[in-house]
Parts: structure tokens; sequence; C-alpha cells
């Protein structure tokens, strides 16, 4: 092969690699945009889970009652914990009881997060909280109707670990999304949009 | 006069010198109670009240078959959690870990956490060495 020829082929693989990067990064950016592409009026939507208890638990069941839904897993360590401590801190600072709003734990770790173990680790919370779980087709179905952004990552020393999006959703009475808590937010703020959806 | 220059030369290398070593004290090591197979998360704090700066380089017990730094971040809305590099301890300074940030995870922990236990806990120091702290577990809604 000639030495132009040569260098002919070179610059062709340096195209194509050039081609598959940009591909690569589109693609990429588009999958990191589908949780806040989701337009407001689309949130929520009807949905069967499986409850802590393992029975199937409809949405219906949150009907009637604003709630606050949270998407984490349990083997998650810091965020989860502080952000549902939090949303039980500020529903006593309601001061309309526990049935003024639902607090709902829904997993984006269906391998993992059997209902027993979604229902030991709501134990740990001395207030009534929902804990939900499902075939990991249910999940990514839920997740999808609430805009929610989740994948796993590989941890260092083995297991793994679960990206997700860490805000809050606030649904009225009705179901129908309201607002969102984000943990950068203060605490009175956040307060003020519970006051809202449970007035 | 040569006994002087002597005198700021002496001066000079002393201010040039690191000024002897970080004196790291450790406190309020705190962590929730943890349910079935879940890892834990440590909060403590570290004061550096020495001259010179210390870095915390990693962290072990015997309550769970491996302890690592965490960093926790915020990105586009989406929580992270990834192994934190070496943590910078500044001379005179303290740091505080609340959660939702840095955090000691303790992986395979040898029985869940449960409130009112405690247990010890190293951190390993660049300069200082191990340096040892009781951990309480707190309720969870406790905070």
């Amino acid at each position: 092969m000639s030495l132009s020829r040569l260098r002919l082929l070179l610059w062709v693989v340096v195209g194509l690699a050039a081609l598959g990067m940009i591909a690569f990064l589109w693609t990429q950016s588009a999958r990191e945009q589908t949780a806040s592409q989701t337009s407001m009026g689309t949130i929520g939507g009807p949905f069967t889970l499986t409850a802590s208890d393992g029975r199937p638990f409809p949405s219906s069941r949150l009907n009637g009652k604003p709630a606050a839904i949270f998407f984490g897993f349990t083997h998650c360590p810091d965020v989860c914990p502080t952000t549902l401590a939090r949303l039980a801190k500020l529903r006593r600072q309601l001061g309309q009881g526990d049935d003024a709003l639902s607090i709902v734990f829904i997993s984006v770790d269906p391998e993992r997060d059997t209902p027993a173990e979604v229902a030991n680790y709501m134990s740990l919370y001395d207030t009534p909280i929902v804990g939900l779980t499902g075939t990991p087709a249910q999940v990514e179905q839920v997740k999808k109707q609430f805009g929610i952004y989740s994948r796993k990552v590989e941890q260092p020393g083995g297991g793994y670990s679960v990206d997700h999006t860490a805000a809050v959703l606030l649904m009225d009475r009705n179901g129908q999304f309201v607002a969102t808590i984000s943990p950068e937010e203060g605490d009175q703020v956040a307060l003020d949009k519970l006051k809202r959806i449970t007035a | 006069m040569f006994r002087s220059l002597i005198a700021s030369a002496l001066l000079l290398l002393a201010a040039c010198e690191p000024q002897g070593e970080p004196d790291i004290r450790l406190g309020n090591a705190w962590a929730r109670p943890t349910a079935g197979q879940a890892p834990g998360a440590v909060y403590v704090s570290i004061a550096n009240d020495g001259p010179a700066e210390d870095r915390l380089t990693g962290a072990f017990t015997d309550h769970a078959a491996m302890a690592m730094v965490h960093q926790n971040e915020l990105v586009n809305g989406v929580a992270r959690m990834r192994m934190a590099g070496e943590i910078r301890i500044p001379a005179g300074d303290q740091i505080d870990m609340v959660p939702g940030g840095t955090h000691i995870m303790l992986e395979g922990l040898r029985a869940p956490l449960k409130a009112g236990d405690e247990f010890e806990l190293v951190l390993k120091f660049k300069e200082a060495g191990d340096q040892k702290v009781t951990v309480n577990v707190v309720k969870a809604d406790a905070l």
C-alpha cells in the first residue's frame, strides 16, 4: 500500500471515529434530558405497583389525599433517608396529622428492593410512609410517567449505587402534579408548598 | 553584628519551615439506623487544631466489611454518589459532614445499625495517621 493511500485510510478512520463520538454524545444528551422534557400536564397518571406487604397497590389508593412522592432505593444510605426524614419532619410541622399528606417512597431498584426489603426500610421511620416497589417493567413505566431519571452505577469494590432524580413530586388530592421539592430549597419554601396542597 | 545576622537567619528559617504538625480532633460522629443488607452512612466532624494541613485518605471499622469516604452531588437534579478523593483538612479549620454531602459509607455491615448502638470508626489521615472515634446511632426521625 502506498503512503498516500495509507494516509487517506487513516483520515477515513479518524472521520468515522469523530462521527461515532458525535452520535454517542447526541444520544447521551438526549437521554439525560428526558427527565426535564416531560411536560407538567403529563406527570403522573394511574399505575399499579407492589406494596411492602407484597400485595398489588393501585394508585387509586392514593386518591383523596395529597401526596409527596419520592423515588429512591433502600441501599441508599444518605440522600434517601435524609429526604424521607425531611418529609416526615415537614409533615409534623404542618401540624395537621399524618392523615393530611401521604408520603410515598417508590423504589428505582426493583431487583434488590423486594417488598420485604422496602417494609424493613420503612420501619426505620416512626411515621407512616407508603413504600412501593414492583417488577422492573412496572417501575420503568412509573418512572416514565413521573419523568424520573435513574441509572445503575457500578461501585469500586463491588455492588452498585443508583443515580436518581432527587426531587420530591407533590400531587394534589386528585393525583394532579402541582410542584416539586428539591433538596436545595429551604424548609420554609417546601413547607409553603405543602400547605398549598393540603389546604 | 554577627550574632544578629544568625538570629535573623534563624527567624527566616523558622518562617520557611513547615510549622509543626496537624492536630486532628474528631467529634460528633453519628449514623442513622439501617435495615436489612442496606449500607449505612456516618457523619463526623473533623477539626484540625494544628498549624499544618492534613488529608483524610480513608476509613475502616470492625463493624463493616468496607468503609469508604463518599461524596454526594446533585447534577441537573440527579443525586449521584461517588467515592471522594482525599479530603483536605486545612490548618486551623473544621469540617462538619452533614447529610446530603460527604459521608463515610459502611458497606457490608456486620449487623444492621440500631438506635442507641455505639461502635468505633477509624479515620486515616496522611499526617496524623489513624484516628479513632465512637459513632452513635440515632433514630432517623430525630433530625
